[in-house]
């Protein structure tokens, strides 16, 4: 592999780190400095707002099966109500995912036969 | 999310990412693989999942400097399907308590750990917090640079083998995020929201426009929460 290369991932690396830690330690001084003047420190309503958000996109982006046809399309629904159903009865974090991830490939392979 | 009980912050945060084994193994065993097809070896490809990190763009990296693409121009794109991380570490900065250890632990701050951060983090005490997010984001980054590694070595007999690690386990992500997301369906405001946000991101992803589908989509969901807080502030200052 060619030195350049490594360059350009090593400072992908550094550029990947720095879009995580650098927002972390500005809105920490942010706080601290509200603290030490004994005033509430609130994070801007566009950007708590987008902190779900964020977690509804990832949620719509990641349904699309890896190889979509109707088998894979029918499977994610059923997967969908499935999770959302134990989810509702147990609210909890393992189980739901699990039982969701177990029906969708039931369902994918009888929807494949 | 009934039992934040008495298990240690370390041990809980194991036992919360297991979840994440499901989608994360297979997407690395599928970089893994790509990355030996494009020249790279498995231990470079590897060391790429160790320091970058970010699941997307390591395709993306990968593909452009396969394909000849200047150098700059694959780091600037990398970047830039990054950037969406920005808004991650300051939402759950009212969560956090003091410690030294968080501006390392960022590293571990991937789309699915802040998730499970944001979801999580509310509901514990201050002083299981830091090993919580150590457990949690060591199963996931432990998983993303073993997967690589198997990729690498062996992925496209593994996937001949075991089907179903490539077509099913994927579906691990979506169910995990719909958990953590279903408490925040709290009001219509915030189902209309998120319903928007969620389709906008289907339609997204399957477009041209994939790599920007995160960002594009929580912009349409961010203006959707705007015109319906809005429309219920006029309706009542109407009534009054």
């Amino acid at each position: 592999m060619h030195v350049d290369i490594w360059i350009a991932i090593v400072v992908a690396a550094i550029g990947t780190y720095a879009l995580r830690v650098v927002p972390l330690l500005w809105t920490q001084r942010h706080f601290n400095k509200h603290k030490a003047n004994n005033t509430e420190a609130r994070l801007p309503t566009w950007l708590s707002v987008l902190g779900p958000l964020m977690i509804a996109a990832m949620l719509g982006a990641s349904l699309i099966p890896k190889a979509p046809s109707a088998a894979s399309w029918i499977a994610t629904a059923i997967g969908t109500v499935v999770t959302v159903l134990v989810w509702r009865k147990f609210k909890s974090l393992g189980l739901p995912v699990f039982c969701g991830v177990l029906s969708f490939g039931v369902a994918f392979g009888i929807a494949l036969v | 999310m009934s039992q934040l009980s008495s298990k240690s912050g370390l041990k809980q945060g194991v036992i919360d990412g297991l979840p994440l084994l499901g989608g994360y193994i297979p997407v690395a065993i599928s970089f893994g693989v790509i990355a030996v097809q494009a020249g790279f070896s498995t231990l470079e490809a590897t060391l790429i999942s160790i320091f970058i990190y970010a699941g997307a763009s390591q395709f993306l990296l990968v593909a452009m400097v396969a394909s000849g693409a200047p150098l700059w121009l694959a780091v600037c794109m990398t970047l830039l399907v990054n950037v969406r991380h920005v808004v991650y570490a300051p939402n759950l900065v009212p969560y956090l308590p003091q410690s030294k250890a968080w501006p390392y632990l960022m590293h571990g701050l991937t789309d699915q750990i802040f998730a499970l951060a944001h979801t999580r983090l509310p509901l514990m005490d201050d002083a299981k917090k830091v090993d919580w997010f150590k457990g949690v984001s060591m199963v996931a980054w432990l998983s993303w640079i073993v997967g690589t590694a198997l990729g690498g070595i062996a992925g496209d007999s593994l996937t001949q083998q075991w089907p179903i690690l490539d077509s099913v386990m994927p579906f691990a992500l979506p169910a995990l995020f719909l958990v953590l997301l279903a408490p925040k369906f709290s009001s219509k405001l915030w189902s209309a929201t998120l319903f928007v946000t969620m389709t906008a991101a289907l339609f997204l992803a399957l477009s041209a426009f994939k790599n920007a589908a995160i960002p594009l989509a929580a912009l349409c969901g961010a203006i959707t929460f705007y015109l319906l807080t809005s429309h219920v502030e006029r309706k009542q200052s109407h009534a009054r």
